[in-house]
């Protein structure tokens, strides 16, 4: 009888005891997880993926890590060279400021479009939209964290 | 087995399909997850022997809890054998805090919900099992055939509508449940589309504030000392407000209301980062819930109760006051699994003890122990989720990521703070704890489309 009670309180306490250990558990896998974030240094501030498009340079899927101030055209002296008969030798640039981006056209003969419309002053864009220079399809993204 | 035995197409397949990985944090903490829902399934079943006038430790009819975590256990494998990369912790949580939901609904009565499906009657316990295997299968599908999210993201004003057609659909063809109306059947089956129709709108507001982010640094009104969003933010926030006031009005069912309008603040603020949206947000909140109050009886009493559950302890008072009477019961280490009274004699002593106080009921059993580790797991849900939204690449997913998370967030919130009479008490149900198979859905396409986000980011 009392050998029953007290395996029972045993088995309330081993319960309780065991949702610890889980979250003890848990605890562990977060910090191991912060650490390693931690530890992979940021450079980059975003990243240009490319989308689409023609020639070899830049490839599709091509990834650019991005600096405050990135330049992209067809002139060697770009950040991102896009050398395609449509983009201009200095075609756009991409900027950032504070807390958002900023994209502007540097007088191109074809222009830079943004969802489909062509860019007339500096605009904001965020993380995922895309734009074309020449016939190149770039995607802005957040930093690899 | 030789290589010619085996099909060729079977060959081909397997040839296809990536190696399997090994998830070792998944698996350990499954392991631990299983052997807590043991333990107290041992428990639940030994007092029920007690009560029975048996003194023996035992695990009763292994059924419910094998069922359930063969289920997760098959979750794990399908992920293992199409090598994910993905968040290895969700699974875990998620899969604790439905198992302790399974452990109250087969300790409750199951006479609380009879439904018939041709010659077979299912009670709680069975009903809440079903719906948690389903949950756990729309995880497992949304966590590894979804690849790419362009569909949530062109189609947001779809999914919008799809949500206000629901909402419009309760409010012709509801059926009303304890004076609320927010239950819509289809034959057979019932269900509670504004459970639904949260998700929905997370979906919408992600696609719409996404796409309309550059406005923010360009355009600015200003009113006064207020800095107004522009146009674009103010329309769907006066929008937004609407909908919870015709859910409140209409449907008579605060929770979801509340929830709704905390979620859009949430995903608004996560977008634009800007306390003066926050603050209008709350002005035009405490605005309509002064002229609720002034108007509707109904919200009113939620009111008086809060403030004084002991002016009306028989009427009005009963259900909050018998929640707050668990708590005291449970005290530190609890009474233990089915010692508890919340079904005293066959009937619950707490009305509505399975959807909206599950959170009481555990706390009585399990006392503050078993509450804190309960907590603890939804602020790690939490904590993940807003990980996932941090680490994607791109805005939609961010503020998708973090409107699903924040959601369930919110909605915890909402109902544990309403169990413990810290706010009023508003009937919505406890993420995976409390019965009830839409709201257990909803969550799990939150889950599963947080699991799919975390897996692209790995593989970026």
């Amino acid at each position: 009888m009392d050998g029953f009670f007290v395996a029972l309180w045993i088995l309330r306490l081993a319960f309780l005891a065991v949702l610890f250990v889980f979250l003890y558990g848990v605890a562990r896998v977060l910090v191991r997880d912060l650490r390693r974030a931690e530890r992979e240094q940021r450079s980059e501030l975003g990243r240009l993926v490319v989308v689409a498009s023609e020639g070899d340079s830049p490839r599709p899927g091509a990834v650019f890590p991005l600096d405050v101030v990135t330049t992209i055209g067809r002139a060697a002296s770009n950040t991102v060279v896009v050398d395609d008969q449509f983009a201009s030798s200095e075609h756009a640039m991409l900027t950032f400021r504070g807390r958002a981006w900023y994209l502007e056209d540097l007088g191109s003969t074809n222009g830079t479009h943004v969802q489909g419309e062509r860019i007339e002053a500096p605009v904001a864009i965020g993380f995922g939209d895309e734009f074309t220079v020449g016939r190149a399809r770039l995607r802005l993204e957040r930093a690899r964290t | 087995m030789t290589a010619q035995a085996i099909p060729a197409y079977l060959r081909a397949t397997l040839a296809r399909s990536p190696r399997p990985r090994l998830r070792r944090d998944e698996t350990g903490l499954l392991a631990l997850v299983s052997a807590a829902l043991l333990l107290g399934f041992v428990t639940l079943r030994t007092q029920e022997a007690m009560a029975a006038g048996h003194d023996e430790l035992t695990l009763g009819d292994p059924t419910v809890p094998l069922v359930y975590l063969g289920a997760v256990w098959a979750v794990h494998l399908a992920f293992v054998l199409t090598a994910r990369r993905s968040d290895q912790v969700l699974l875990p949580a998620v899969a604790l805090l439905g198992g302790l939901g399974l452990l109250l609904a087969t300790r409750l009565p199951r006479s609380l919900v009879l439904q018939r499906f041709g010659p077979v009657e299912l009670g709680l316990g069975e009903l809440q099992l079903l719906w948690l295997v389903i949950g756990l299968a729309v995880i497992a599908w949304l966590a590894i055939t979804v690849r790419n999210d362009n569909w949530l993201r062109l189609y947001r004003y779809s999914w919008a509508g799809a949500g206000i057609a629901l909402l419009l659909a309760v409010f012709l063809f509801g059926r009303e449940v304890n004076g609320a109306r927010l239950t819509l059947c289809v034959g057979p089956v019932c269900g509670q589309p504004s459970e639904l129709l949260k998700v929905l709108l997370v979906v919408f507001l992600a696609g719409y504030l996404s796409e309309n982010r550059g406005l923010l640094t360009t355009q600015r009104t200003r009113v006064g000392p207020l800095s107004l969003p522009p146009l674009p933010y103010l329309l769907p926030m006066l929008a937004m407000w609407a909908i919870a006031l015709a859910v409140v009005i209409v449907q008579r069912d605060l929770g979801a209301a509340l929830l709704l309008y905390s979620v859009f603040l949430a995903v608004l603020f996560a977008a634009t980062a800007r306390w003066s949206y926050v603050a209008l947000g709350v002005l035009l909140f405490v605005v309509g819930s002064l002229v609720l109050y002034a108007v509707f009886p109904h919200v009113r009493t939620r009111i008086d109760i809060w403030l004084d559950p002991f002016a009306d302890p028989l009427g009005a008072g009963y259900q909050t006051l018998r929640a707050l009477y668990a708590f005291g019961r449970g005290g530190i280490l609890g009474t233990g699994l089915g010692a508890g009274l919340p079904a005293a004699g066959g009937a619950p002593a707490i009305p509505a003890v399975h959807t909206d106080f599950a959170f009481t009921a555990l706390a009585e059993e399990t006392g503050y122990l078993g509450v804190a580790a309960i907590i603890g797991t939804y602020l790690v849900v939490l904590q993940r989720g807003l990980r996932i939204a941090a680490r994607s690449a791109d805005d939609f997913r961010a503020l998708l990521a973090a409107g699903l998370t924040l959601t369930i967030g919110i909605q915890t919130a909402i109902i544990i703070g309403g169990n413990a009479r810290l706010i009023p008490l508003t009937g919505i149900t406890a993420p995976y704890l409390s019965y009830g198979g839409s709201s257990i859905l909803a969550s799990a396409l939150a889950i599963g489309l947080l699991l799919a986000f975390s897996e692209r980011e790995a593989r970026r």
